[in-house]
């Protein structure tokens, strides 16, 4: 019982209204003939006698908080009670009230996000790696040879020369690191910003952001890489979108393929975005060359695997048909607060 | 690189439109990124037509011009204004009809009928340069007296049309970077489509020897050929001829080479040209009278020296330089570039062709390094087919005989002293299934091989024994036949499986990537807005300031600019360019953050140890935290916004703040702040920014700034695991103090007085008000400070909760001097 008043207490202390019918709901509730008061005094005789007079000072201490409420209560609802409906009519409900800006996330954070939500259902999980990086892990592993014209592809900013240091051009050495400290399968996807020696111009830029993704399993094809892709871009656009593959060159795949999705704009009319084609391109991917496989201990006469990697900047500029790359860094909080709901 | 149509279809016979050659291009992996109809003659001369001047008078209003009545068919006759002096009555001209389009240097206008000084006039008798057709522009241009009037004069010039694709050649398909090459990538894609039915297969035309049968043969070698240098130069073909005469090409080779982008220079260039991109074996022409001793040298000198090109520059060379000399010095840089004393001029009779193979890699790292690139170290870096060169040699030879006169003088003098064999790979039809997903069958998979002259030496069920011929430089390995036969095959003909191909994968969790999400949700729902700033940043700002050790920046050895030579060590300067940035377009209030890099060095390391990046969080204020309203009067950010605004959002990762500890030292570029502490490492500094910081910007109004670090951050939130506790069921109990203390006593420190008691009922304590002023002596404040107390299993009495706070107030009393009020 003692318990029990204590609970009473704290619902007599939490309780509040401001309307007199469930006030007195209350009143019949704690004070009423059959009420939790009328319970308490009546258990009385159960409680041993050693015991009866800190029982009773609970009790009345119950009895008083909630006369003390009720009066409170009571004294509350009469004073808007004469005044409030007058008041309430006086105010304008109309004036505006927004003090405050939303904020929002940057466009390319918010398309990176979706991106990686859409491989996230496929099971890709997210890898990360340094952005300053060797000779190894951007080139060598990934099986662009010395002296070979595919290092001419891009260009890269140094820290240190013989051996070279470099910020990465791609994320592709995430996937290198990933291969190194994982075995398979390996289900990962790895965003994050490269760097590339390019004089800045709206269509280029030093930096972007890539999201490169990767899966080496045994029995992996090319096949699943078209399938994998296909639900991404219907995912990304819309379920209508159609996928084109045209072989392509990058030393790190074999077969590599760059993907074209059909323009969502003309729906494959085509238009200004599409350039006249029905066809934009998308992103780079391909089957793992095994010489990479085996630069990470990946013996590839067992495992094989995909990979594919895509530009941040570039799927932002199509989602939202923005021209100038380097809008994205120039921070024009103009620019920035329109992505608020997104 | 331009490819044309009809050049191709010399090696391919097909009806395929231009437009669908184009898809079949891009879709065997020779991206056509543009097709466009030429034609010799801009325009086509279209709308000009051939017509006789009946009658000229002078025109009546000015001296210059002339009347004519030109006949341009049996039926019409158009009055023309001329202003031409040559124009004559009973002349052949060419008339641009009205609607006809005529092209100046960048322009275009079109032919209408007008009123020239007031006399009607209803074309345009034209000169060579106006329609395109010549230079000479001082005159009319007359046609022979048999032109036939009312004939076009597209029909009557023979204008010759064509299209031209644009391949982004990708840097591994030395084998098509021209036309006879493209043309085999056509056939065999064209047989694919049409699924290799019986009449309906097309294939290349190969480049064949040809038998000097016809010349006469001389027997002898007057110019030897040495080859030093057989690992560099594996095969080197040359032929003298005598008595050539360097002058214009033939019209046809002209075209040829316009219509891909090339000028036209002489028949003995164009032609060298004309094989480079016919057959992609670079030839070298040199003046036979400039190789002294009768010797061409292949070699590499072991010393520097300087040469000169052929377009009058000096290059410093070295050894390791793959030279083509004479027996006085060198002539020529292998592959790359000719000299100057050696090349072909108006006045040569004598011309030595060379045809070699070079190694790509040397070729490439001598091109680099010199920044040459010519269309001839553009394919031997690449690499071309050592197999090829002595027939393009004849080939260059017969054409060379037939444009430019002149006679054999020497056999094709060729050394080859070991003929590069072709590759041995064994092909498996289950890796091709395992790699492609396809089921293609055997035999489409054979005829493939076959287009793309792949021999096969040896067959049973499971696969093939293959040869590759040396000219395919980038098949090398069975991935790489694999490929060659999806791309032929198509990539989009690979059929879709039915279901994903997925792994159950375990993977360290990345922390990181969910704790910036959380973060940057938490924050842009919260009012702020994120920026993103380059990682590249100025030096100067750095060295300006001197707030962050200078030795540890991380410097770019080729920068852009000085803007971008380093990585940027904080988040603070990118932060403050977006402040001034908006600033500066009228935007004063903003509540800002950055999730970024930063990044450092440390001379102690060794490699890649030396260098590291850590993720930076960054909160911005600045401007007013609340505008102008009728609810709330306006207020501008102060450091307790920020302050809130930090300590919400370290709870919102589920931080238990009461782990950290608070101190005063907080970077210089700050004029007052705190730090949060967390195992002795900062985990976040903010405050306001020092006025000389923002002096330098030249902003003008307070910023408040926080930057977090993200090692400490994950290691505080790993630390603080969350734990389900039920709620206390019984009443809270508030006691308020009013303490008189000295100026100098902090809030922190009558906090952590409570909390070291160790009370385990506190639950928290507030400061509900500050008070100085009227009553309150000087150097003295009050502070209005609020207990609360629970206990979790039974309601507190007041005379235990008075006993605690007895003990507090003689805590204050005696730690920090309080007054109890």
């Amino acid at each position: 019982m003692k318990t029990q008043i204590t609970e009473w207490l704290l619902e007599v202390e939490r309780f509040t209204t401001t309307n007199s019918k469930d006030l007195e709901d209350f009143r019949v509730k704690f004070l009423g003939k059959k009420g939790h008061l009328a319970h308490a005094f009546e258990a009385f005789k159960n409680i041993p006698p050693e015991e009866r007079k800190e029982y009773g000072q609970h009790v009345n201490n119950l009895k008083s908080k909630v006369n003390d409420k009720i009066a409170e209560l009571r004294a509350s609802i009469d004073r808007s009670s004469t005044t409030g409906s007058d008041t309430t009519k006086d105010i304008d409900l109309t004036a505006p009230v927004d003090i405050h800006d939303l904020g929002s996330r940057h466009p390319l954070s918010i398309v990176r996000k979706d991106i990686i939500k859409i491989f996230e259902r496929l099971g890709f999980y997210v890898s990360d790696g340094p952005e300053i990086e060797d000779d190894w892990h951007i080139f060598t592993a990934l099986n662009f040879p010395q002296d070979h014209p595919a290092r001419d592809m891009q260009d890269t900013f140094f820290i240190e020369k013989k051996p070279d240091i470099a910020l990465r051009t791609h994320t592709s050495s995430v996937q290198v690191r990933v291969m190194q400290n994982n075995s398979p399968p390996i289900r990962t996807i790895s965003p994050g910003r490269v760097f590339r020696n390019e004089a800045i111009s709206a269509r280029a830029h030093c930096i972007f952001h890539q999201i490169e993704g990767l899966y080496i399993n045994k029995d992996v094809s090319f096949a699943d890489l078209k399938q994998t892709l296909l639900y991404f871009a219907q995912e990304m656009f819309d379920k209508d979108t159609h996928i084109r593959l045209r072989p392509s060159y990058f030393p790190f795949t074999e077969p590599s393929a760059e993907m074209d999705v059909s323009c969502k704009l003309c729906k494959g009319k085509g238009c200004n975005i599409c350039k006249y084609t029905g066809w934009v391109e998308i992103l780079g991917c391909g089957m793992v060359d095994p010489n990479v496989l085996e630069n990470c201990n990946i013996d590839s006469s067992i495992y094989s695997g995909f990979a594919f990697g895509m530009g941040v900047e570039r799927m932002t500029m199509l989602k939202y048909d923005i021209k100038d790359l380097r809008i994205f860094f120039e921070n024009d909080l103009n620019f920035l607060k329109q992505f608020a709901s997104l | 690189m331009k490819i044309s149509y009809n050049w191709l279809k010399e090696y391919i016979e097909t009806n395929e439109t231009p437009q669908h050659i184009s898809e079949l291009l891009t879709n065997c992996g020779l991206e056509v990124e543009g097709l466009e109809e030429v034609a010799s003659v801009r325009g086509s001369l279209e709308g000009v037509v051939i017509g006789q001047v009946s009658q000229k008078e002078k025109h009546p209003n000015a001296d210059k011009l002339s009347l004519t009545k030109v006949r341009i068919n049996e039926n019409t006759v158009l009055d023309i204004v001329c202003g031409a002096p040559n124009v004559e009555a009973g002349q052949k001209v060419l008339v641009a009809t009205v609607g006809a389009k005529i092209y100046t240097q960048e322009d275009s206008f079109t032919i209408k009928k007008t009123k020239i000084r007031g006399a009607v006039s209803e074309g345009m008798i034209c000169s060579e340069k106006e329609l395109g057709l010549g230079e000479a522009e001082d005159g009319i241009m007359v046609l022979p007296a048999d032109a036939p009037v009312g004939n076009a004069a597209a029909d009557y010039f023979n204008i010759e049309k064509d299209w031209v694709f644009e391949i982004g050649l990708t840097p591994n398909r030395a084998d098509a970077a021209f036309h006879m090459g493209v043309a085999r990538d056509l056939a065999a894609v064209i047989n694919n489509k049409n699924n290799y039915k019986n009449g309906k297969t097309v294939s290349y035309k190969p480049l064949n020897s040809i038998d000097f049968d016809n010349f006469p043969k001389t027997q002898s070698k007057p110019i030897s050929i040495t080859i030093e240098d057989t690992n560099a130069c594996k095969r080197y073909a040359g032929i003298l001829i005598k008595n050539i005469t360097v002058k214009p090409s033939p019209e046809w080779l002209q075209n040829k080479l316009k219509f891909i982008g090339l000028k036209p220079h002489n028949n003995i260039v164009d032609i060298s040209n004309y094989l480079l991109f016919a057959y992609g074996q670079p030839l070298h022409i040199f003046d036979a009278d400039a190789i002294k001793g009768q010797k061409v040298l292949v070699k590499k000198y072991d010393h520097n020296f300087d040469f000169t090109t052929l377009d009058g520059a000096d290059h410093k060379l070295t050894p390791d330089d793959l030279m083509i000399c004479n027996a006085d010095g060198p002539m020529c840089i292998a592959g790359i570039y000719g000299g100057l004393n050696s090349g072909v001029t108006h006045q040569t009779k004598n011309i030595f062709i060379e045809s070699a193979y070079f190694n790509p890699i040397d070729i490439r790292k001598t091109a680099k390094r010199l920044g040459l690139k010519t269309d001839s170290s553009f394919r031997f870096e690449r690499g071309t087919d050592p197999n090829i060169a002595v027939k393009v040699l004849q080939k260059a030879t017969a054409v060379i005989l037939e444009n430019a006169g002149g006679q054999i003088a020497s056999d094709v003098i060729d050394v080859y002293p070991a003929p590069v064999e072709p590759l041995y790979v064994d092909f498996k039809y289950n890796n091709f299934y395992k790699i492609s997903g396809s089921s293609i069958s055997h035999e489409h998979i054979k005829n493939i091989l076959n287009d793309l002259e792949i021999k096969i030496l040896k067959e049973n069920n499971d696969g093939l024994q293959i040869t590759i011929p040396p000219y395919r430089v980038d098949v090398t390995r069975e991935i790489d036949v694999i490929e060659e036969v999806m791309r032929i095959y198509g990539f989009n003909n690979i059929a879709l499986p039915q279901k994903v191909n997925a792994s159950a994968t375990h993977f360290p969790k990345n922390n990181y990537e969910a704790v910036i999400q959380k973060f940057s949700d938490y924050l842009s729902h919260n009012g702020y807005i994120e920026i993103m700033n380059n990682s590249l940043t100025k030096y100067d700002y750095y060295k300006d300031h001197n707030f962050f050790d200078i030795e540890k920046c991380v410097r770019i050895l080729n920068p852009l600019s000085k803007d971008l030579e380093m990585m940027r060590r904080s988040l603070i300067y990118g932060a403050l360019e977006v402040v001034l940035h908006n600033i500066n377009r009228n935007i004063s209030d903003m509540k800002l953050f950055e999730v970024g890099k930063s990044y450092s060095h440390n001379k102690l390391e060794k490699g890649l140890e030396k260098y590291q990046e850590a993720y930076n969080f960054m909160l911005l204020h600045t401007g007013k935290q609340y505008k102008e309203s009728w609810q709330k009067p306006e207020t501008p950010h102060d450091f307790f916004s920020l302050k809130s605004e930090l300590n919400k959002t370290l709870k919102g990762l589920g931080i238990d703040i009461l782990k950290i500890k608070t101190s005063d030292n907080v970077p210089e570029f700050f004029d007052y702040g705190l730090s949060y502490i967390y195992k002795d490492a900062v985990l976040a500094h903010f405050g306001c920014i020092s006025s000389k910081v923002l002096k330098y910007f030249d902003i003008k109004q307070d910023v408040f700034y926080a930057e977090l670090y993200g090692a400490q951050l994950i290691q505080v939130i790993n630390d603080s695991t969350f734990v389900y506790k039920e709620a206390s069921k019984y009443p809270a109990m508030r006691r308020d103090l009013a303490l008189l203390i000295d100026n100098k006593t902090r809030f922190i420190e009558i906090e952590e007085m409570a909390r070291n008691q160790n009370i385990k009922q506190l639950q928290s304590i507030n400061l509900f008000d500050i008070y100085k002023g009227e009553n309150i002596p000087d150097g003295k404040k009050s502070y209005a400070v609020s207990f609360t107390f629970q206990d979790d299993n039974r309601t507190l009495t007041d005379k235990e909760v008075d006993k605690i706070m007895k003990s507090l107030m003689q805590l204050y009393q005696k730690k920090i001097n309080a007054v109890i009020r």
